[in-house]
């Protein structure tokens, strides 16, 4: 088989996207399985080493498991808070819903910093400093944004008329709600959570200006190390960050139809 | 007996509204103190703050004075700004570039390749800004691979480093930025009908000059929406430019931090968030002008 000049300038304009991207997960991947304690690349003797000592530590497995508190309660926060505005608005054309859906989803287009100094300045005004929850419910309003988009994606695939056909046939809302819209959103559901969820456990500004001081959290604790010079366990926990990420939207796109869910309509055959 | 129908319907109908009225509440009455709560009472509060008398030691107290807003005048003010809208101007001409022709590939890509994608550029976006800039520190370090590859073939002086200095920050931002971009063309280049690019085929316009002359165009809004985000992104960037770059390379947001967090000058940090934000306000009518207008003239 042969490829045209212009197949052939497509990939490989595709493929220097896709090093560039990935070069740097590479480079850290590889220095975590290093056996020295230098950082050296390409790595001169494979070793696990590293990843015993990551996980036999206290700090860092206290801060991974916070950071993994943090991030589920988040995302629980925030899409019980986006599901009823976003089901007010499918079901009832609601103008209050859409109100709240634009005010909501507002704080995750401004400057991240600012709306880090925002939250930061109201816990101060509240006396209620350092806590945990400052930080989830931080990060909740900020990426409210996100389940709001999702779900309202998902409420526009329910067919109407199968909704309406149930009503003529005399179901109830709660009827409709269980057979129609449950089954329908459950994926969009589960996505908006997954997708807060990983967005929270990497968000570093926020988390450290609501509670930086007394919730350390990973990326938290990756920064404080950072400043005090290398530390191969470091690597580990940029490691397992990715393996997060990554292996949450593989997940995804096994639950949910990925192209639909990032806002393609048109349909894409397989 | 029509009128006795009609005046039942009409009740029942009544009686339905009154209902759906209290769903509504129901539905709403949490989120919506969660984000009057969270959202709306920040947003009042930073204003209070950027107009407040400063006291020793990081307190403020309530006032309206506009102290913090005369030191918005200084030339130190506009030569941060300028850097921040420089370097936002400059990652999002290379960040649209890159990004625009991506998603056109990959939105004419088959199911499998897209979702794979899909997958790859969503996780690399999720990425933490503090491993990505840990990622870049480790890739340009000294010891690291790439300034040994350029040592070796004499491009770099040895010993010399690869950060801090611009081309680092500009680097990392569009690294950061890229899958943001490239999955915000997505939706839009993903409509577009392919139909329509096989008729200008069919009348002798190469895939070039239909991309030049149909897609660039319709997409104009879109392009000026995707450079709007990258300038917000970059205005509120902090870890990069603080471990990647040296202080003439500061972003707003470093000082943004620094007051309010080093030098406990909250007034001065909300004064300086504001104009932020008041910037980020104009910017973004002017983009809806801009694509308005040349909405127009095509």
């Amino acid at each position: 088989m042969t490829l045209s000049p212009r197949v052939l300038l497509r990939r490989g304009f595709l493929a220097l996207i896709a090093l560039f991207l990935a070069a740097p997960l590479i480079v850290v991947i590889s220095v975590s399985f290093n056996a020295t304690r230098r950082m050296s690349f390409p790595p001169t003797e494979f070793s696990l080493r590293w990843y015993r000592t990551f996980f036999s530590d206290y700090g860092w497995m206290a801060s991974l498991e916070r950071s993994l508190t943090i991030a589920g309660l988040a995302a629980l926060v925030s899409v019980a808070v986006a599901l009823p505005i976003t089901y007010a608005l499918w079901r009832y054309q609601a103008k209050a819903a859409a109100v709240l859906a634009g005010v909501g989803g507002a704080l995750f287009l401004i400057p991240g910093v600012v709306a880090a100094l925002m939250l930061s300045a109201f816990w101060g005004v509240t006396g209620h400093v350092g806590r945990l929850e400052n930080v989830v419910l931080s990060h909740a309003i900020v990426l409210l944004g996100i389940p709001l988009s999702l779900l309202m994606v998902g409420f526009r695939t329910i067919d109407q008329a199968q909704v309406e056909a149930a009503y003529t046939m005399g179901a109830r809302d709660s009827d409709a709600f269980r057979m129609v819209v449950r089954p329908a959103m459950t994926p969009y559901i589960l996505c908006a959570f997954v997708f807060v969820f990983v967005l929270s456990i990497n968000e570093y500004l926020i988390a450290y200006m609501v509670a930086g001081f007394t919730v350390q959290t990973l990326p938290i604790r990756i920064f404080a190390n950072m400043r005090q010079g290398y530390e191969p366990t470091m690597c580990v926990a940029a490691v397992i960050f990715m393996v997060m990420g990554f292996s949450a939207f593989a997940l995804m796109s096994k639950v949910a139809d990925l192209p639909r869910l990032m806002g393609r309509t048109r349909p894409l055959e397989d | 007996m029509t009128a006795a129908g009609v005046s039942i319907a009409s009740t029942a109908s009544g009686h339905g509204r009154m209902r759906d009225r209290w769903v509504l509440a129901g539905l709403l009455t949490g989120p919506g103190l969660y984000i009057a709560i969270m959202a709306i009472v920040p947003a009042f509060l930073m204003v209070q703050l950027s107009l407040a008398h400063r006291e020793v030691g990081g307190l403020w107290s309530p006032g309206f004075e506009l102290t913090q807003y005369r030191q918005l005048a200084t030339p130190l003010f506009a030569r941060i700004m300028g850097f921040s809208l420089l370097l936002a101007l400059t990652g999002a001409a290379i960040c649209v570039s890159l990004a625009f022709p991506a998603a056109y590939f990959i939105t004419r890509m088959r199911r499998r390749a897209q979702v794979a994608w899909l997958v790859f550029l969503l996780g690399s976006l999720s990425l933490s800004e503090v491993l990505i800039v840990f990622a870049f520190q480790v890739l340009l370090s000294t010891s690291g691979t790439l300034a040994s590859a350029l040592n070796a073939v004499g491009l770099l002086a040895p010993g010399a480093s690869l950060y801090p200095n611009f081309p680092a920050v500009l680097t990392c931002l569009v690294y950061l930025l890229l899958p943001y971009v490239i999955l915000f063309f997505y939706p839009a280049l993903s409509q577009l009908d392919p139909e329509m690019e096989q008729a200008a085929a069919t009348m002798g316009a190469s895939r070039v000059s239909t991309f030049v002359k149909v897609v660039l165009p319709m997409m104009r809004g879109q392009i000026l929406t995707g450079v709007l985000l990258v300038v917000i992104f970059t205005f509120g960037a902090y870890l990069t430019p603080l471990v990647l770059g040296r202080p003439p390379q500061w972003t707003i947001a470093i000082h943004i931090n620094n007051a309010a967090m080093g030098a406990g000058n909250l007034p001065l940090a909300a004064a300086y968030a504001v104009a932020v934000v008041a910037f980020m306000v104009a910017l973004l009518a002017l983009t809806r002008i801009l694509s308005q207008r040349k909405a127009v003239e095509a």
